[in-house]
């Protein structure tokens, strides 16, 4: 069930409707009921593998809180292992069997292990890291353990955040599954202006991009260089604007019943520098590896070469985690090697910065890192969005050629495509820099504010792409 | 005495109260929701109806384009012959040719990239209005395809759901919820932004030439035959797309129509047939239709000149295809004269 079909739509306003009328120690069930029913939608078999994940999470929470010493550590790292290990199964034995074959292959040995033909459990990665989440914070001594197996089975499943996040932490989300929600009808309205701005920029945005990326992305040996450029600058707006307008929708959908779920993107698209994107980011995912394997690593408190190696390891982990593919693997190494090659040139950057004389010209000087850091990302998503590392490669050749014409696909979708960008380069630039100044979205005069929603809702009618499918992160 | 006082003081006033209040806030808080829900409701409707109404004077106001085609097809034209079909309808049968031979006027339907699903909305709009003397319906191989992307195509016939009845059901086919999204005045005109903008313009005229509905391809193709084995080529079969077929026939047939199925030329020799073009034919058969096998032409077969692509004629090809499309029909015609 995609948040961008009416299914959804009817789907979210039975559940809501229910939820506040059913009495409060009842709403867990509804709430788990209707998870399973969202998960289910998808491939029905596959809540099995959601359900044994929280059977052996919901007791090896408890198991961990009852013990002490190296039994509590033993529980914990059974819990980590059947998690872990249903990813592996799933997620990347094929994988690992494909390059032992090619391994193999080399020594001129065939591999004798099958592989297997199994579809990846949508949003595996996304609900098995919540999932491990929860026992690593009991192992610590942060969260108490959740004695409610339907409660605790609610934390996982919880539908708005089920498939794609944010990847919740059991101390923001796990009491409030307890709290009393009142109808308060301007937190509802408030999620739902969300949801709206969520749609608006999956459908218009990128929808819209999705159209000029795919016909250049899929055929990549028939394009220019042009247009592969073009394609690539949009692929990073398309996949900001796909995730994070997910990211909204469950933002939205949990605010409208009363839950706060964490921000997961802060306009990652002016970030200044590559260390300050991934603070803005993804921020579920980018704060769950800094919590659970960079700061116990040693983080940045070790010897600097260990640090470097900290750094690396953490993103091409993430790079794993995107996807079984050495693409993905790739994307993450140039994403560490650019935080460990900011850190080693500091220095050296800002005695350039200095001579040249750019930091007397603060606008111009923000304007550049924004701009430098942008193509830097950008450069790294052609790995990320391509299908294999020759074809990034050819693409990246392509691209240094800059002949050609960017007029794939006809006019008209290049002009969508530009108006799309343009309007969300707009509403961000105004959040980053005006804050405070005139505002549409939040103007106190009601009418104001609603007529500017009914714009969103007019430009999603008029420019929203409704064949576009299903969202880029659900793969993951 | 005591009892009572016990009972006052057992109960707990405070909490009454609260809970008094935050029965009233919900009550309060859904009586807001309601108005404020209804207000917003308003303003996008408004916005909706306004907006909405604007595409719709501009886009059957435009005067060049494929929209255009389509509307002039659905809305105006009344020529004695129609063509309809896809791409080989749209690029390949000159009207100014069969005119001259026949001396019935004639108008060129087709759509490049068009499904059945479309000929058959076309010509529920056309028969509301007249019944031409003679259809020509091209029928092209994999024409009865199963594709997700023929009835997303079905996009091009939405601004007709609210003014043309008739077209509803294959309107409808789109998906289980267009209904409910063409309450929107707006809707219909998703995408169709920058089309309708320059449909009002004269660029389009600039851009290709269109006559009578036909569009010339201009290019020539230099390579040497090849053999399509077509049984090979497996594929599932949209029932949606054979019945549309079928009531296309049933319609024509219904309203006296003189109706000819007509396959133009390839530039392939094939050995066996496509799944769609065995159905058309077994169709056409059973309705007593004349169906008009142009795909083993030798003339076409032996020069790759007549073409723009393997399976598009260019405007010379276009010439010879059309006059002999021509001669058919008058010869059917005399024929049944006599």
């Amino acid at each position: 069930m995609l948040f961008n079909s009416f299914h959804f739509l009817f789907f979210f306003l039975l559940v809501t409707t229910f939820y506040f009328i059913l009495p409060h120690n009842k709403r867990w069930l509804l709430l788990l009921l209707s998870s399973c029913y969202f998960y289910m939608a998808f491939v029905p078999i596959y809540i099995c593998i959601l359900g044994f994940t929280i059977v052996v999470d919901y007791f090896a929470g408890i198991l961990i809180e009852n013990s002490n010493g190296k039994r509590r550590k033993l529980f914990l790292v059974c819990s980590l292992v059947a998690n872990i290990g249903i990813l592996c199964v799933f997620k990347y034995y094929n994988f690992i069997n494909e390059n032992l074959s090619y391994l193999l292959h080399g020594f001129g040995r065939s591999n004798p292990i099958p592989y297997l033909s199994i579809l990846l459990p949508i949003g595996l990665s996304f609900h098995t890291f919540q999932a491990m989440s929860y026992t690593i914070e009991v192992y610590r001594g942060n969260q108490k353990t959740e004695r409610h197996f339907g409660i605790y089975a609610l934390y996982v499943m919880f539908y708005p955040q089920l498939v794609a996040g944010p990847i919740e932490r059991p101390q923001n989300l796990l009491h409030q599954f307890r709290e009393h929600h009142h109808f308060d009808s301007d937190r509802v309205f408030e999620g739902l202006k969300i949801m709206i701005w969520g749609l608006f920029k999956k459908l218009v945005i990128a929808d819209r991009l999705g159209v000029y990326v795919n016909n250049a992305y899929n055929y990549v040996p028939e394009q220019d260089g042009m247009t592969l450029l073009l394609a690539t600058v949009f692929f990073s707006f398309q996949v900001y604007c796909d995730f994070s307008g997910y990211s909204d929708i469950a933002i939205g959908a949990a605010k409208v019943m009363g839950f706060d779920l964490m921000a997961n993107f802060r306009r990652p698209v002016l970030a200044k520098s590559t260390g300050e994107f991934w603070k803005r980011w993804h921020i579920s995912l980018s704060t769950w590896f800094k919590d659970y394997l960079y700061f116990p690593m040693g983080g940045n408190r070790v010897s600097i070469p260990r640090w470097y190696i900290n750094l690396m390891v953490v993103f091409l982990i993430s790079g794993l985690w995107h996807g079984a593919n050495w693409t993905y693997v790739i994307w993450g190494g140039i994403n560490g090697f650019y935080l460990v090659f900011a850190i080693m040139t500091q220095k050296t950057r800002d005695r350039f910065n200095n001579f040249v004389g750019i930091s007397k010209h603060p606008k111009l000087f923000l304007f550049s890192q924004i701009l430098i850091t942008f193509c830097l990302i950008t450069f790294s998503r052609i790995f990320f969005r391509s299908r294999t590392i020759g074809d990034a490669f050819l693409i990246i050749k392509k691209i240094l050629s800059f002949n050609g014409s960017p007029f794939n696909g006809g006019t008209s979708i290049l002009i969508y495509c530009f108006f799309a960008v343009f309007f969300l380069l707009a509403v961000e630039l105004k959040k980053e820099f005006y804050r405070g100044s005139f505002t549409l979205s939040h103007h106190p005069n009601f009418w104001i504010r609603n007529s500017y929603y009914s714009l969103l809702i007019i430009l999603i009618m008029l420019l929203g792409v409704f064949d576009g499918g299903q969202f880029i992160y659900f793969q993951f | 005495m005591t009892e009572v006082n016990l009972f006052i003081f057992n109960f707990d006033y405070s909490q009454s109260i609260e809970m008094g209040f935050k029965k009233l806030s919900a009550v309060n808080g859904y009586q807001h929701l309601l108005i404020k829900t209804g207000a917003f409701i308003i303003l996008a409707f408004i916005a909706d109806f306004f907006v909405g109404g604007i595409f719709h004077y501009f886009y059957f106001k435009q005067s060049s384009g494929w929209e255009y085609r389509t509307k002039y097809s659905i809305e105006d034209t009344r020529a004695d012959v129609l063509i309809f079909g896809a791409s080989r309808a749209q690029q390949q049968y000159n009207p100014d040719y069969i005119e001259k031979k026949t001396g019935l006027t004639c108008y060129n339907t087709g759509r490049d990239g068009e499904p059945v699903f479309y000929y058959y909305g076309v010509l529920q709009g056309v028969l509301k209005r007249y019944t031409p003397k003679i259809i020509i319906l091209d029928v092209e191989n994999n024409v009865f395809r199963e594709s997700q992307d023929s009835y997303d195509r079905l996009s091009i016939l939405l601004p007709y759901y609210t003014t043309h009845p008739e077209m509803r059901p294959v309107i409808e086919l789109r998906s289980p919820f267009e209904k409910l999204k063409l309450q929107s005045r707006v809707y219909p005109f998703n995408s169709m932004l920058f089309k309708i903008a320059i449909g009002n313009t004269d660029f389009n005229k600039k851009r290709f030439e269109d006559i009578k509905g036909y569009v010339p391809l201009t290019g020539a193709l230099d390579e040497p035959i090849r053999t399509v084995d077509l049984s090979k080529n497996k594929y599932a079969v949209d029932t949606n797309k054979i019945n549309c077929y079928k009531s296309f026939i049933n319609d024509c047939l219904k309203a006296n129509i003189k109706l000819y199925l007509v396959c133009s030329p390839y530039f392939f020799r094939a050995v066996g047939e496509d799944t769609s073009m065995q159905i058309a034919k077994e169709i056409a058969k059973e309705r007593k239709v004349d169906f008009i096998d142009f795909s083993k032409d030798k003339l076409f077969l032996s020069n790759s000149k007549f073409f723009d692509d393997t399976i598009h004629v260019n405007v010379s090809g276009s010439e010879i295809f059309s006059n002999k499309v021509a001669d058919t029909l008058l010869s059917k015609i005399n024929s049944n004269a006599r």
